[in-house]
């Protein structure tokens, strides 16, 4: 009877420092987002409520609609090169023994390295007299302004991102293939299947849940991009990558006007959401 | 085992070879793709070093090989007082990130684990839906939050807001859920206090997921840019990757700026050579990312 008087008071105790820091700098803030940008907050700390304003602004603003497009033209390029990548070298990591586990290092290793260290590195690969360009003039080709074409540089950031963050996908996907048993490729390898056959009819349909997760992760991460756009662009040329992110931190502590970025922020955080709740959708259907 | 092996040798011996001599008449581009893959992808690194290694000033990859190394570059960088304070900052950052998330993670993992109480179940769901809000959503009202506590180039205000965790809660809960609730009884009844019976029992027992979940945070704070960015605004707070963006190739040699990345990875490379095989199996089996 004791032990049971005793335990409501432990477990509270237990959770207490998460619960108050959850308390103070999440949830707080997770309401405090949407109160703000219902106001016009700025540095000085003073506020006004003015409703919706923030939002009827943000659908005039041209910027705006400009930073959906930039980011989702770069989500349509990022998503499926960092798939087709994850997915080829997952393929080929099942296939090959040989020297498996240094060529699956050797691939995961920029995963564990920041996106600003990859922007740096990048930003003089891309560079006029930097690594490709070198290259490219050795075979009497280019020079390319990677960073400075609006047409080229979202594809350019795309790649950088790619290459830093494709291991982790490879990973899921290796786990993935890992876990379909070897009787069913044999058995349709036996009765004729070719191997393009037995990709498309067995590994792809048994391998669709882990895609599907490494493809949500990888959307969410493709609308939260920042570091590199900061590192290598700085929104340019002309706005060229000016990302949902990059909006945020312009209006928050460029223009100091915490309301209409506390706004921006609230359609970043409508985003994910939706793109959460579709998974949610389709694991549910998966299921059933 | 041992029977088998040492009873049939050359059989044994025999039948992989040919196996692995069959393997490779089909097999052998797609190992030479994979392993052209996986240079590409170190390249980047390794045209880094080479860049941070070369004399300054002199044309160096991709035109030609340096004729010879040199440290000069990685002292000079080790010697500047900004980019030492940058680094101890992001280790300060790290480290007592780690320790602190490890520590408060663990103890509510147990609680929602094995505890009964008042409101578990509500607690436990709003801390995973808060996981729903992206961080960058809720940026601005954190730093105006922050900044009203004066907790602006601060440590505390670096980093008290980055240890609300809710990846590591979940972890920690899942794991010592799959643990028996014996152990934690049979303490119990020997009269250990609640405090005693995490000490040494929950904690040494759940070691490896602390281990795990210890390397990601380490990597997630090393590698944070954008909160560290907007409150550490003097080199007081500033942190390594945020200190890096202020480094600009028109101000100083490439070779400098290519060394000072070097250094900086260096963590990064010492936790992949010495925990890859754990980083590895966790992704698939935890989902850490």
């Amino acid at each position: 009877m004791r032990q049971r008087l005793r335990d409501p008071v432990t477990g509270l105790l237990f959770v207490l420092p998460v619960l108050v820091l959850f308390l103070i700098f999440r949830i707080f803030p997770s309401l405090g987002a949407a109160g703000m940008s219902l106001t016009n907050w700025n540095i000085g700390g003073d506020w006004d409520i003015i409703g919706a304003d923030n939002y009827v602004r943000l659908l005039d603003d041209v910027n705006f609609w400009l930073s959906l497009r930039v980011t989702l033209v770069y989500s349509v390029v990022y998503v499926p090169l960092t798939m087709l990548v994850a997915l080829g070298t997952a393929l080929l990591l099942n296939q090959v023994v040989f020297m498996r586990g240094l060529f699956r290092g050797m691939l995961f290793l920029p995963y564990v390295t920041s996106f600003v260290l990859a922007g740096i590195i990048w930003r003089w690969i891309y560079e006029f007299n930097g690594l490709i360009n070198g290259l490219l003039a050795k075979a009497d080709l280019g020079p390319v302004a990677f960073l400075e074409e609006s047409g080229v540089v979202l594809p350019a950031l795309a790649v950088v991102a790619v290459w830093k963050g494709f291991g982790y996908s490879m990973l899921i996907l290796l786990a993935g293939l890992k876990a379909i048993p070897s009787s069913y490729l044999e058995a349709a390898s036996i009765d004729g299947a070719s191997p393009w056959q037995r990709f498309r009819r067995i590994t792809l349909p048994l391998l669709k849940p882990a895609i599907f997760f490494v493809m949500v992760i990888e959307t969410i991460s493709a609308f939260q991009t920042f570091d590199t756009v900061y590192v290598m662009t700085g929104g340019g040329p002309a706005r060229a990558t000016y990302t949902l992110i990059y909006g945020i931190y312009d209006h928050g502590f460029r223009s100091f006007d915490f309301g209409y970025a506390a706004t921006w922020g609230m359609v970043l955080f409508a985003i994910v959401l939706i793109v959460s709740l579709v998974q949610r959708r389709f694991l549910d259907r998966g299921n059933t | 085992m041992t029977i088998t092996t040492t009873s049939r040798p050359s059989v044994r011996a025999a039948a992989p070879r040919a196996a692995r001599r069959r393997w490779w008449r089909g097999r052998w581009p797609l190992a030479a793709l994979l392993a052209l893959l996986s240079v590409l992808t170190v390249s980047p690194f390794v045209a880094m070093f080479i860049v941070a290694l070369s004399p300054a000033g002199r044309p160096t990859v991709p035109v030609r090989w340096p004729e010879s190394l040199t440290l000069d570059n990685i002292t000079m960088v080790l010697s500047s007082s900004g980019f030492v304070t940058w680094t101890l900052n992001s280790l300060i950052y790290a480290v007592v990130s780690v320790v602190i998330i490890l520590l408060t993670s663990s103890m509510a993992g147990y609680a929602f684990a094995k505890k009964r109480f008042p409101g578990r179940e509500a607690m436990f769901w709003t801390f995973l839906a808060t996981m729903m809000v992206p961080f960058q959503a809720t940026l601005i009202p954190t730093f105006v939050l922050v900044n009203s506590l004066d907790g602006v180039d601060t440590f505390w205000g670096l980093i008290v807001p980055t240890l609300a965790n809710s990846q590591a809660v979940f972890l920690m809960r899942q794991f010592i859920l799959g643990l028996p609730d014996e152990l934690f009884d049979a303490a119990k009844v020997d009269g250990a206090s609640e405090w005693r019976v995490y000490w040494t029992i929950v904690l040494p027992l759940t070691k490896p997921i602390l281990a795990t979940l210890g390397v990601f945070v380490f990597l997630w704070h090393w590698n944070d840019f954008l909160w560290p960015l907007v409150v550490g605004q003097s080199d007081a707070t500033r942190t390594l990757t945020v200190g890096l963006t202020t480094l600009r190739t028109e101000e100083m040699q490439l070779s400098l700026l290519m060394a000072s990345a070097a250094v900086s990875v260096v963590p990064c490379l010492l936790v992949f050579f010495l925990l890859q095989r754990y980083l590895v199996n966790s992704i698939a089996m935890t989902g850490l990312k």
